[in-house]
């Protein structure tokens, strides 16, 4: 019995030193981390509470805050991944209070619940970016500023620009059946889009929108919503997908179902986003047009904390500059300086 | 214990249920069948039509159930080997197969996400997943079978952490292949106008088949399963039996993770193979086997499994949201083992009995 | 190696394993705090952590008692996610007030507990495979209620949830050198009460005591007197009634109604439950071991999360690590147990 409880000892004492080397170490090694909380001159702290990693859009917007905010241009990033929780967000900045971050840059994952938090952060005197999606308060001072995307302007760009195509096809009298592939209902983004493409929908009279069935921004799911889409309505001339992930699985759907799409095809689509491998299936001729969603805040993110530091006002709502792309162009190029 | 008491209790009932394995899960597709034909009889058209690709092929509900059953069907043949040597099921097949995709796709495309050509042949890919998916399998089976810990507390390790080492092994990024020879196992080869994932799984029907007959795979692991007790004194190792289920399920699991990744061309570690474990412990238990362990019937686990993908795809035709499915399927299992369990049994055995006294007077 | 004069020997597996789990806890925390420092230094981090894991506490203890028995439910995240729909749909949509919806919290979980413990306990079904069925019952109910998640927008929920205990002499000066006070929220006195009453419960009432008597040998305790289908299906109804106590809880912390809400709760509860010392063969465990579980996982959560270690899946793997480790160390004195 007795050799037991030593053993117990040793892996107890085994498990803690384990942990501490393993949890000790690496900040050690990675970055000064006591240190930049002390000196607080050297580096600018950042918080970032990111709502997680599901898209090949979340991880270029998470990298271009990495790169961006660096050791070398005098930053000390802290991350917080949510995991598509708000709770996990609520944590993570009541934490990133608690560490005396000087910056907080929040991408909220649902419109509400934001007062209290965001109280505490201005009562610590800590500026709160948000950024790409937006928040409901009550008192709009509990922010800096929005940095992120006209969602709504690109829903209507894509009105116009189908509109504009189909005139170029000599297809303006025709009647046009429209599905849509919506992203996760109540987001900023679906709101957006839906509503900026209803603005150009309810212009046309002969455009009739078959659908409007929601994907969750997510590939499996566009796939199986698709293909449900394909089998309950034979015609279908046109699809808007409100992000790429849900494009390419409406893609496989589409082509398993034995039909066609693209400038070619019998199905035009419409996709939001602009991925890198979203330029690739529109150089396979698998894409339409694709509308920009710029995830690249960083630098413009990085240029309001500059502009906080010299103590100027920021304004408080700020727009990245977005644009299209279309089969029409010069996609080699655009893919060559495409870095996400 | 009480397996004990049931096999002494009497051999009539148990002759019963093994003569009525596949029937259960042939009556519940005939209500299904039913159930479509009066609905919309157009759930049964098949059409042949030519994909992007230019190839003829099938489509239509009927079609996507086999599509998608046959994934199931693979990890059915693979839990119901774990179900009966150890008496539990493993709950972590999901995650499994996420991560099994994953080392798929990081040994295809190598370091770059984006690869232009494939950085190695998918044979090569698809052994080196299948190894590391056996080697979770074996870690599984070690703790169940070495540590004594009930399999679904143990694979429940793997439930937690598996989809975050799948992400890890690709450093969460999510490579894309654009190779369309990587689309066949998912989807369809040129010319044939069956989905391949139903070869894949009849192929791996047939070789279970064989391993079944030829080997005495299934003499072990019943006898594992129905007393390891009583094994152990007739020189089996318990051990070493339940172990080896868990790698048979690994390499389910790794077949499966290539259709699936094949299918999409890429991975989404959060969502693939989501809640698949349920529909295959389904499967099992509607195939009539306990899932306390023992006797099993394979065949009856398979059907079981087309079943659920019937049930699924009838679901999804009536616009039930995908994420409300469970709540349907719960009942099913609920119906199902409540019937299934010895003492309603003997509570329904004793009222036929009386019944059919009650006629014969 | 006090710990070895103290007689290892003399020591209940019960008490064995509880020791090991509160000396890592501690180790553990004064390690972030060499370490790391930062918010560890201040109590509200630790707070923090009471808040955010507050209905994980009660869920456990409730897992606990049926682990006890040697039983399991994994339904309890389900019937979670339930709960905070079913309420905020009866709060927002149909105008409810909070008291009704705290009677109907403990009524959907008792109606699963009960259900649930009377097909393991009379009809003799693996309770695994009940609840099981019981989780993805209550997770497609939740959709089946309201697909949408949303935000509560009640008022006297909302001043419900806001409601703060001051924890005096706890506080700490904020970034700008304002004290501001130590706080928890309320769920946190329910679930500390809930830990004090079910210790109380399971050490000093005869049925408490029969809890442990089931799970060690339910034929002894058969031939003791104890009535064992009894017992067992009161522990259901006990875990099913916690349940009901910590969604309530869950739905005060995240103000939400979500069928995403408490996704991995039940696999966290489990974990907690065997971190803390609850054997999963019955008749070891003790409350106060559960209680350190959950805070042992929060506070890894948190170490991962500021030591850098930012991406997401860190968290995933070091708790399946710790729970690897600790069914390995009880698997160990299961042996130990045998040979004595």
């Amino acid at each position: 019995m007795k050799r037991y409880s030593g053993i117990f000892v040793v892996v107890l004492l085994a498990c803690a030193a384990g942990g501490w080397m393993f949890f000790g170490c690496v900040p050690d090694e990675k970055a000064p981390s006591q240190d930049t909380m002390q000196d607080e001159e050297d580096y600018i702290v950042i918080g970032l509470s990111q709502i997680g990693s599901e898209s090949d859009w979340r991880n270029a917007n998470t990298g271009s805050f990495r790169s961006e905010f660096t050791a070398e241009n005098g930053y000390y990033l802290l991350f917080e991944d949510a995991q598509q929780k708000q709770e996990n967000q609520l944590k993570a900045v009541r934490d990133l209070i608690l560490q005396e971050v000087d910056y907080i840059i929040l991408d909220p994952i649902v419109e509400t619940g934001w007062d209290t938090v965001l109280m505490e952060a201005k009562d610590a005197g800590i500026p709160v970016i948000l950024v790409d999606r937006q928040i409901v308060v009550e008192d709009e001072d509990l922010y800096t500023c929005w940095v992120g995307s006209d969602f709504r302007e690109e829903g209507r760009r894509a009105g116009q620009w189908l509109a504009d195509y189909l005139e170029s096809q000599g297809r303006r009298e025709e009647q046009i059946r429209i599905v849509t592939l919506q992203g996760t209902l109540d987001s900023s983004a679906q709101i957006g889009r839906t509503m900026g493409f209803q603005d150009v929908l309810s212009a046309h009279g002969n455009w009739e929108m078959l659908e409007r069935r929601s994907g969750e921004f997510t590939q499996a799911k566009g796939q199986e919503v698709m293909r449900d889409l394909l089998q309950s309505h034979k015609e279908i001339d046109v699809l808007i997908s409100e992000n790429d992930n849900m494009t390419f699985g409406a893609i496989e759907a589409i082509e398993s179902a034995g039909r066609t799409c693209g400038p070619d095809g019998d199905i035009i689509v419409i996709s939001f986003d602009a991925v890198r491998t979203a330029i690739q299936f529109m150089q396979e001729g698998k894409i339409n047009a694709d509308f920009e969603c710029n995830p690249l805040l960083g630098p413009k993110v990085s240029k309001i904390i500059e502009e906080l530091e010299a103590g100027e006002r920021v304004e408080k709502i700020q727009y990245i500059e977005e644009q299209y792309f279309d089969t029409s162009m010069d996609l080699e190029k655009i893919l060559e300086e495409r870095t996400y | 214990m009480s397996k004990d008491r049931k096999t002494s209790t009497g051999s009539g009932i148990l002759t019963k249920i093994v003569r009525n394995q596949c029937f259960i899960p042939l009556i519940a597709l005939l209500l299904l069948v039913a159930f479509n034909l009066i609905a919309d009889p157009g759930f049964f058209k098949i059409t042949l039509a030519d994909n992007s690709a230019g190839n003829p092929v099938l489509s239509g509900f009927l079609v996507t159930i086999l599509d998608s059953g046959s994934e199931l069907a693979i990890l059915a043949i693979g839990m119901t080997l774990v179900t009966a040597a150890s008496g539990g099921q493993d709950i972590s097949v999901g995650a499994a197969v996420a991560i099994a995709g994953s080392v798929l796709l990081r040994v295809l495309c190598g370091s770059n996400s984006r690869p232009e050509t494939l950085q190695a042949p998918i044979i090569v890919a698809f052994l080196v997943s299948c190894l590391v998916a056996m080697l979770f399998g074996a870690f599984n089976g070690v703790l169940v079978a070495y540590f004594n810990i009930q399999p679904m507390i143990a694979t429940l390790i793997l439930y937690t952490a598996g989809r975050s080492i799948a992400a890890w092994v690709n450093n969460n990024e999510l490579p894309v292949i654009s190779e369309p020879s990587f689309k066949y196992f998912g989807e369809f080869i040129p010319g044939i106008p069956i989905p391949t994932p139903f070869f894949i799984a009849v192929a791996c029907m047939i070789v279970i088949g064989l391993v079944l007959k030829f080997t005495d795979l299934r003499l072990y692991t019943e006898a594992v399963g129905i007393n390891q007790d009583s094994a152990r004194l007739n020189g089996l190792d318990p051990k070493v039996v339940k172990v080896l289920s868990f790698v048979i399920l690994g390499v389910c699991v790794a077949v499966v993770g290539l259709i699936k990744v094949s299918r999409i061309s890429t991975i989404n570690y959060s969502v693939i193979a989501k809640d698949i474990e349920m529909d295959a412990i389904l499967a099992v238990a509607l195939g009539g086997n306990a899932l306390s362990g023992g006797k099993f019937n394979m065949a009856a686990s398979i059907i079981g499994a087309y079943v659920i993908q019937f049930l699924t795809t009838t679901l999804y035709k009536f616009h039930v949201q995908s994420d409300a499915l469970p709540a349907y399927k719960a009942v099913v299992v609920i119906i199902l083992v409540v019937l299934s369990a010895p003492k309603v049994r003997e509570w329904l055995a004793g009222l036929s009995k009386r019944s059919m006294k009650k006629e014969a007077v | 190696m006090k710990k070895k004069k103290f007689s290892l020997k003399d020591l209940t597996d019960t008490n064995l394993l509880l020791t090991i789990t509160i000396v890592v806890f501690f180790l553990m925390y004064i390690g972030a705090i060499l370490f790391q420092g930062g918010g560890f230094t201040k109590p509200q981090t630790f707070f923090n952590i009471l808040n955010a894991n507050a209905a994980l506490i009660i869920l456990s203890c409730g897992l606990s008692l049926v682990m006890i028995t040697g039983g399991i439910d994994i339904s309890v995240g389900g019937v979670t996610a339930l709960i905070s729909m079913c309420c905020a749909v009866y709060l927002d949509f149909h105008g409810g007030n909070v008291s009704t919806s705290l009677l109907m919290a403990l009524g959907i979980g008792l109606a699963f507990g009960i259900f649930q413990g009377f097909l393991v306990a009379y009809l003799d079904i693996q309770p695994f495979i009940i609840t099981l069925a019981g989780m993805f019952f209550a997770r497609g109910l939740t959709t089946i209620v309201n697909t949408k998640p949303f935000n509560v927008a009640n008022e006297a929920f909302t001043k419900l949830k806001l409601t703060r205990v001051i924890v005096p002499g706890m506080g700490a000066p904020n970034r700008r050198g304002v004290y501001v006070d130590a706080y928890v929220e309320l769920g946190v006195v329910v679930a500390i009460l809930v830990v004090i009453v079910m210790f109380c419960f399971l050490r000093w009432t005869k049925l408490g005591r029969s809890f442990y008597a089931v799970g060690g040998n339910h034929q002894s305790a058969l031939m003791l007197g104890i009535n064992v289908k009894r017992t067992r299906f009161i522990s259901h109804v006990l875990c099913g009634l916690l349940a009901g106590i910590g969604g309530f809880v869950y739905f005060l912390h995240v103000g939400s109604g979500s069928a995403a809400h408490a996704t991995g709760a039940e696999m966290d509860a489990i974990a907690s439950s065997i971190i803390g010392g609850t054997m999963l063969t019955g008749g070891v465990g003790n409350i106060v071991g559960t209680f350190f579980g959950v805070l042992s996982l929060g506070t890894i959560q948190n170490i991962v999360s500021s030591a850098g270690l930012d991406e997401a899946w860190w968290s995933g793997i070091t708790r399946a690590v710790m729970l690897c480790l600790f069914l390995v160390i009880q698997s160990v004195v299961m042996a130990r147990k045998k040979k004595a």
